[in-house]
C-alpha cells in the first residue's frame, strides 16, 4: 500500500511512467468490466484508455481514504455513461447479439455464462454492483461509493440481484438434470 | 463464499481479455502527451480571478446603464377604468346525495392483517442483508 502511495505522489508530480506501474494491475479487470457493458471491443478500449488519461489528469482529486481502484472504477462508469449516450444518440441500438462483445469474448461452454443473464435481467446499477461485489470483492461501502447511492439501496438491490441469478442459476441446474434422466 | 458467488467469480473469469500490446502501446503514449491537472492549477487560477473582476465591472455597469433608462423615461398617463359597479355573483346551489363512507370493521381487520404481512416482509428481507453483507 505504501508503494500504491508512492506512485500516486510520484503521478501527481507529473510522472507518466510511476502512473503506468500504478494502474498496471487494474487495467486488465477494468477492461474485463468495460467489456460486459459495451457495445463493441473497441468502445470498450477506448473505454479503458479514457479512464486512464482522466484518472492521470485528475488525480489531484484522488482521495486517499477510499481505495484507488474505487476511484478508477468510478470514473470507467462515467465514460461508459458517457459512451452509450453518443451511441445512442449518433448509432442506434447496437447492441444485438451479433455485436455483442460479451458473447465473443467467453469461451465456448454448454451453459450459458451468469453475466450475460445478468445483463439482460438486471439494470445497469445492479449488474454494477453485483460485478463490483462478486468479481472485485468490492465493500458494501465502496460500491455505495462508485454508484452515488445509500448504502441500505445497495443492500437490498445486491440482494434482488442475487435473487435473480439465483434462480437463473437453478434453472440451470434443473435443466441439467432433467437433461440427464432424459 | 456461497455457490452463487463461486459461480459468478468462475464465469468472469471466462471471459477472455487481454490487454494487447499496440492498446498498451496507444495508453503509454497519450499518458506522456497530458500532464496531470494540479501543475496547471496555478495559472487557471490567477486566469479565473481576472475573469472574475471583468464579469463583476461588467455587471455593475450594466446596472447603472439600465437604472439610468429606467429613470429618464416619463411615466405615460394611466387611463381610468370605467366605473362599472360590482356585479353580482350567482353561485347554482348542488345538492349532493353522498353518503359518508364508513370504515366497517372487515376493512379494519384487512388493513391491520396488511400492516402484520408488512411488518413480517420487511423483517425478512432485513434478515436477508443482515445474513448476507
Amino acid at each position: 500500500m505504501s508503494s500504491e502511495s508512492a506512485l500516486i505522489e510520484a503521478a501527481r508530480k507529473g510522472s507518466a511512467a510511476a502512473f503506468t506501474d500504478l494502474v498496471v494491475n487494474y487495467r486488465e479487470g477494468l477492461l474485463r468490466f468495460l467489456l460486459t457493458r459495451s457495445s463493441s471491443y473497441a468502445d470498450a478500449e477506448d473505454a479503458l484508455q479514457d479512464t486512464l488519461i482522466n484518472a492521470y489528469r485528475y488525480l489531484h482529486s484522488y482521495d486517499s481514504r477510499w481505495r484507488f481502484s474505487t476511484w478508477l472504477y468510478r470514473i470507467a462508469i462515467n465514460n461508459v455513461a458517457k459512451l452509450k449516450l453518443v451511441d445512442t444518440i449518433e448509432l442506434g441500438d447496437l447492441g444485438d447479439e451479433e455485436s455483442d462483445p460479451l458473447r465473443h469474448c467467453i469461451a465456448e461452454s454448454e451453459r450459458q455464462n451468469l453475466w450475460q443473464c445478468a445483463r439482460r435481467q438486471l439494470s445497469d446499477e445492479v449488474y454494477t454492483a453485483m460485478w463490483l461485489r462478486y468479481v472485485e470483492d468490492m465493500s458494501v461501502k465502496d460500491i455505495s461509493a462508485i454508484l452515488e447511492r445509500s448504502i441500505s439501496w445497495t443492500k437490498v438491490n445486491l440482494l434482488r440481484g442475487r435473487k435473480t441469478l439465483d434462480a437463473e442459476l437453478n434453472k440451470d441446474a434443473t435443466d441439467d438434470k432433467s437433461k440427464a434422466y432424459g | 463464499m456461497d455457490k452463487l458467488a463461486r459461480q459468478l467469480r468462475k464465469d468472469a473469469d471466462r471471459i477472455e481479455c487481454t490487454i494487447s500490446p499496440e492498446l498498451d502501446d496507444r495508453i503509454r503514449a497519450s499518458l506522456q502527451g497530458i500532464q496531470p491537472e494540479a501543475a496547471q492549477a496555478p495559472h487557471r487560477e490567477s486566469k479565473s480571478f481576472s475573469f472574475w473582476w471583468a464579469s463583476s465591472l461588467a455587471g455593475v455597469a450594466a446596472a447603472f446603464v439600465i437604472i439610468a433608462i429606467v429613470n429618464l423615461q416619463t411615466p405615460d398617463p394611466v387611463p381610468r377604468a370605467a366605473d362599472t359597479g360590482p356585479t353580482p355573483l350567482v353561485v347554482p346551489s348542488i345538492h349532493w346525495n353522498v353518503e359518508k363512507a364508513v370504515l366497517t370493521s372487515p376493512l379494519e381487520q384487512e388493513i391491520e392483517d396488511l400492516q402484520s404481512d408488512l411488518k413480517k416482509a420487511e423483517e425478512a428481507v432485513r434478515q436477508d442483508i443482515d445474513r448476507l453483507f
